[in-house]
């Protein structure tokens, strides 16, 4: 819905042409903070969490990652994980999974990392999601005409009870769609608590939110799916705190400029889950989510 | 315990007034535009033995009471030809006065001595006005005249910017405006986002905006009240005028129904660029649609020499569809019935009855089982008796009262998924507002002019509804419902009052220069939720809650004024303001507003603070004029969990804004209009710092403020050029008048920031490999823009 609104707005274009251009400016200097990128789930593999410096905005580096920290997850049942330092990826933590995946449904993970006297903690409940039941694609007209634009569409149903959440995230020819613009969240089966959408099929924006968003040179979307392409779509369980995170991640860091700078919200910190023990110690950042996967891969015939 | 003082002493004003009224004889009647008919607002009745006099009200209706005696009156209008006239007042008389438009603008004969008086009798402070003529000549956007695009000239009036709806007034948010149209409120003044505004100018008689020494009978918002006011219709004879522009096509139609007694106006416009566009565009040919529109429509019967009913109505609408079945549209209607009544020669009244509706409707989706179709609305009724009673020529004594029912749809709202159909709406919230008001206009001495009053305002918030509340937390995080109680049809959910008082004084220190000064406090009971940089059609309003207290203002102002030159023509002044408000309202970061049930759970409150000083100076006559406008001002607010609990700035705060504004007449068929804005940059927030997370870049600052940084200065000039088309043609003259207007918006094609966003490079970053991050600029308009149009009448 909101991203139709968006596409609305560029239908304005047609009228007046608003006009992005690039600048460089001299940015406030700011301390480094640490980040915890934390999303683990029960997808039989490798799990990993980071632990990185933040950097200034405008300096395009590999975030630094940090060494020597001491991370692990326990849960309600009193099993501790305990996740060890790649040796040659500075920050970089991961548990090898063996024999069954990560964690059970509905239990409770606390997070810690200790790293040069600091102590980091943070909690989450591991969700549930429902199956890919499949995966279609569609022609679609296209204003132009063109004739080989297709979009594909996931098919699944948010199981009854209210409060899922869910990151569908898809990998087309086995690269992840990670541009800001295709952050896809589902709460229940729609977009927000309010939607008040639970136990139905994910409704059709969600259902087509598997499309990457390209573009062409002159700024027109290509045909999301081509025949031979593969896609592989996954549901992600979240916490509601982790789908407030990334809502509000989705709305600070999609930026398309143009009209839809006019309904742009103003810039602000996204939340965070991860806190120092000590509320007087170093700044943290970053997110811990714990949740179960479904998945489903097609490659696309006529 | 003061208040009650101070009604005890209005209520010993009337009384006073009323037992040393006697063996005085009373003066009134209208004041109408002899070419038209149509009244005339704030014309001056001045009585030169007495040196006294009086201003018309909205209706053109004046009255003064004063001894019996011979006395010359001028009646006059800035651009109307005076009318003297000799009366013997040896008993009350009503004198309906028609004033002609003069030929020589502005040749106003200005009698020295009687200057102080004739200054004295017009007292207003902190308003503007814009005549529809002057609004007509500012080079407008694509050449289209717009009412709320020339208030932007004005000082203390600004803008978060180009395209943006609406506009700001003393650091106050877009929704602390009252926008009036015949006193209908209007919940969304804007067509294509804020690039135009609704009111047709072919339709508008009168425009005013107070800013500030707000009289009693106007209440519900804390910035600012714009009064504007339809033309009533040429009650002389039939006129057709209208237009063609780069936007809109316009006409109005307008004639007497029956001659001097009744007439009517109806004006139409309609952006007509997919009409134009849909050879070209296939989108359109397969039911894509990008339209506005609007009608306005006014009748009024001059029933008796004691009656008078006027019927308006408004109805515009914005339409955007993607095809037959997708797309949304919004649109205000609005519709005003009033009664004047002269119920004797002192005594006006006038009833008015409004009925005012602002709606959106979106729907996407183009087959049936998987659909979303969601419509809002605010509408409500008003009824407001106004009575005025003209005590002498010193008093005059205004009191009514005003009951308005309001219901709030926030969601009427199904979502179907394949086939599955739910009904999300949330419930509807029904308001009821009300108000007792009186003030009276009171002159002492030569000197001295006050005006003084109170507003008594009632909001009820009542069933069939919820009301919920929060759990506390952290200030800026959202708030956890903790409870839910359901209330019958007409109980009361919440109330509130607020005794609003309201003080003006003027001090006429020379008969050129005075003094002026005024204190108000406003009540609003709605609110704008919005929390994007440009107000858009899709926010909402809401009204006070059990959770959302009513948002007050608190405005003083002081200020000096003084006419120049030999014929009074230069005007100037300088108007300091201060104005502290409560309950202001913001939101959580990652505010949840539409479709959401717990939205109070979102919203904060916070206190704001705006002061600021405005240099006006005007040339009114003469083939050049113009004025020169210049606010400094500044404008914070302090929200606890944002911008860690400190003052920040709002997006709106400008340092400097300086307006300039002026015309020139070249000969007698070409005239030439140019303005220029600067205006500083605009508080925004900048990150310091990135970081990743799951892939993706996240901006961060690590200060957590909230508008740290300054946008670049914006500047603007536009140039018209006007050529009025031939009065004669082989030697006879044109019964059609007609013109020409060449504009050019933004003549040195400035790219004038609007914002400043960061965000990742568009381009998909491979695994492993840093994300390109940058900051970009974004002009709204980018180059110049030229426009023509062709006006016409006949």
């Amino acid at each position: 819905m909101k991203r139709k609104y968006v596409e609305l707005l560029f239908f304005f274009a047609i009228l007046f042409s608003g006009c992005d251009t690039v600048i460089h400016p001299t940015l406030q200097p700011a301390d480094p903070v640490y980040v915890v990128d934390a999303f683990i789930s029960d997808k039989p593999e490798t799990q990993v969490i980071r632990l990185m410096l933040s950097q200034p905005y405008l300096e395009a580096q590999l975030p630094p990652g940090v060494s020597g920290a001491t991370v692990s997850v326990s849960d309600n049942e009193g099993n501790t994980f305990s996740f060890a330092e790649n040796a040659n990826e500075a920050g970089v933590y991961s548990w090898v999974q063996s024999g069954s995946g990560f964690g059970k449904v509905g239990n409770v993970y606390t997070l810690s990392v200790n790293v040069n006297g600091e102590s980091f903690i943070a909690q989450s409940k591991m969700g549930r999601v429902p199956k890919v039941d499949s995966i279609t694609f569609q022609h679609t007209d296209r204003n132009d005409g063109n004739p080989d634009f297709y979009r594909g569409q996931f098919w699944a149903t948010d199981p009854k009870g209210p409060g899922d959440t869910y990151w569908i995230k898809t990998y087309k020819n086995g690269i992840l769609l990670n541009k800001p613009s295709e952050i896809n969240l589902a709460y229940d089966a729609a977009f927000s608590k309010g939607s008040n959408f639970d136990g139905y099929t994910f409704i059709q924006p969600i259902r087509n939110g598997i499309n990457p968003d390209d573009t062409d040179a002159n700024n027109q979307p290509l045909s999301a799916y081509s025949p031979g392409d593969s896609v592989y779509v996954e549901i992600h369980a979240l916490t509601e705190a982790t789908f407030d995170y990334l809502a509000q991640v989705a709305i600070q860091t999609n930026r398309p400029g143009g009209f839809s700078e006019l309904f742009a919200r103003p810039l602000a910190n996204v939340p965070t889950n991860v806190f120092n023990q000590n509320a007087k110690g170093a700044k943290v950042q970053g997110f811990f989510n714990v949740g179960s996967v479904s998945g489903l891969g097609k490659k696309f015939k006529i | 315990m003061s208040r009650n003082l101070y009604l005890l002493s209005i209520l010993y004003f009337l009384t006073h007034f009323a037992a040393n009224a006697q063996a005085k004889h009373t003066l009134n009647g209208y004041i109408r535009d002899k070419a038209n008919g149509e009244a005339l607002i704030g014309a001056t009745i001045f009585i030169r033995e007495l040196k006294t006099g009086t201003v018309t009200n909205v209706y053109g209706f004046y009255s003064i009471t004063v001894p019996a005696g011979t006395y010359s009156l001028e009646f006059s209008y800035l651009g109307y030809t005076t009318v003297n006239q000799v009366v013997d007042l040896t008993g009350s008389i009503r004198l309906d006065i028609e004033l002609s438009p003069s030929a020589q603008e502005l040749q106003e004969v200005v009698v020295t001595d009687e200057a102080e008086e004739r200054k004295a009798i017009n007292k207003e402070m902190s308003t503007n006005k814009l005549d529809i003529g002057t609004i007509k000549k500012i080079p407008a956007f694509l050449g289209e005249v717009d009412v709320i695009k020339s208030l932007q000239m004005l000082p203390g009036v600004s803008t978060v910017g180009e395209g943006a709806s609406g506009f700001n007034v003393r650091g106050g948010s877009v929704g602390q405006n009252l926008v009036l149209l015949d006193e209908a409120p209007v919940y969304n003044a804007s067509h294509l986002l804020g690039f135009f505004s609704v009111f047709n100018p072919d339709a508008v008689k009168d425009v005013k905006l107070y800013k500030g020494a707000i009289p009693p009978r106007y209440g519900g918002r804390i910035s600012s009240i714009l009064d504007v006011r339809m033309k009533e219709g040429n009650s002389k004879k039939w006129e057709v005028s209208g237009g063609v522009g780069t936007i809109f096509s316009r006409v109005a139609v307008e004639g007497p129904l029956i001659k001097d007694k009744a007439s009517f106006i109806i004006a139409a416009r309609r952006s007509y660029i997919d009409v134009l566009a849909r050879p070209f565009v296939k989108a359109l040919q397969n039911g894509a649609g990008l339209n506005f529109y609007d009608l306005t429509v006014k009748s009024n019967y001059n029933i008796s020499q004691r009656d008078h009913v006027y019927l308006s109505g408004f109805f515009g609408r914005d339409n955007f569809l993607f095809d037959r079945d997708q797309g949304f549209s919004w649109g205000n209607a609005t519709g005003t019935l009033r009664w004047n009544h002269i119920f004797n020669k002192r005594l006006f009244a006038n009833f008015t009855g409004v009925y005012s509706n602002y709606d959106y409707h979106l729907k996407f989706g183009k087959n049936t089982s998987d659909q979303f179709s969601w419509n809002s609305s605010i509408s409500n009724y008003i009824f407001k008796p106004e009575l005025t009673y003209f005590i002498d020529s010193k008093n005059e004594l205004s009191f009514g009262a005003e009951a308005i029912y309001y219901t709030f749809v926030p969601a009427n709202a199904v979502s179907v998924s394949n086939g599955e159909s739910r009904d999300i709406s949330l419930d509807k919230k029904y308001n009821f507002e009300s108000a007792l008001y009186a003030g009276n206009s009171q002159r002492i001495g030569k000197v001295l002019t006050l005006d003084y009053g109170l507003r008594f305002s009632n909001f009820n918030y009542f069933g069939p509804g919820s009301s919920y509340s929060y759990n506390d937390t952290i200030p800026g995080i959202r708030k956890s419902v903790s409870g839910e109680k359901s209330y019958t049809k007409g109980e009361s959910i919440a109330t509130y009052h607020n005794w609003e008082p309201r003080a003006s004084f003027k001090v006429q220190v020379t008969p050129n220069s005075s003094i002026k000064g005024s204190y108000n406090r406003m009540a609003q009971y709605l609110h704008l939720i919005s929390n994007t940089t440009a107000s858009n059609p899709l926010d909402v309003w809401t009204p006070s809650t059990n959770n959302i207290r009513p948002e007050i203002g608190n405005q003083f102002t002081l200020g000096y004024f003084r006419s120049l030159g030999k014929e009074t023509e230069y005007e100037v002044s300088i108007e300091g303001y201060y104005r502290r408000t409560q309950n202001q309202i913001d939101y959580v970061d990652g505010a949840d507003l539409l479709l959401n049930k717990y939205l109070e759970g979102d919203l904060l409150s916070g206190m704001g603070r705006a002061y600021g000083v405005e240099l006006y100076a005007q040339k009114k006559t003469g083939r050049l004029n113009g004025w020169v406008s210049y606010t400094l001002g500044h404008t914070e607010l302090k929200v606890n969990g944002i911008n860690r609990n400190n003052w920040y700035s709002t997006r709106y705060d400008q340092r400097h804004n300086l307006k300039v504004a002026a015309f020139y007449d070249i000969n007698k068929r070409w005239s030439a209009s140019a303005n220029f804005i600067f205006v500083s940059g605009t508080p925004t927030t900048f990150p310091t710092s990135r970081y990743v997370v799951q892939g993706i870049l996240i901006p961060y600052n690590a200060n957590e403020s909230r508008n740290n940084v300054r946008l670049p200065s914006y500047n603007r000039l536009d140039l018209s050029m006007r050529l009025e088309g031939k009065r004669v043609k082989r030697g006879k003259e044109r019964k059609n008048h007609d013109y020409w207007v060449f504009s050019v918006y933004n003549v040195y094609a400035r790219k004038n920031p609007f914002s400043v966003y960061f965000a990742q490079s568009t381009t998909r970053t491979p695994a492993g490999q840093p994300i390109p991050s940058q900051a970009s600029q974004l002009s709204i308009i980018g180059s110049l823009v030229p426009a023509i149009s062709y006006n016409f009448k006949f």
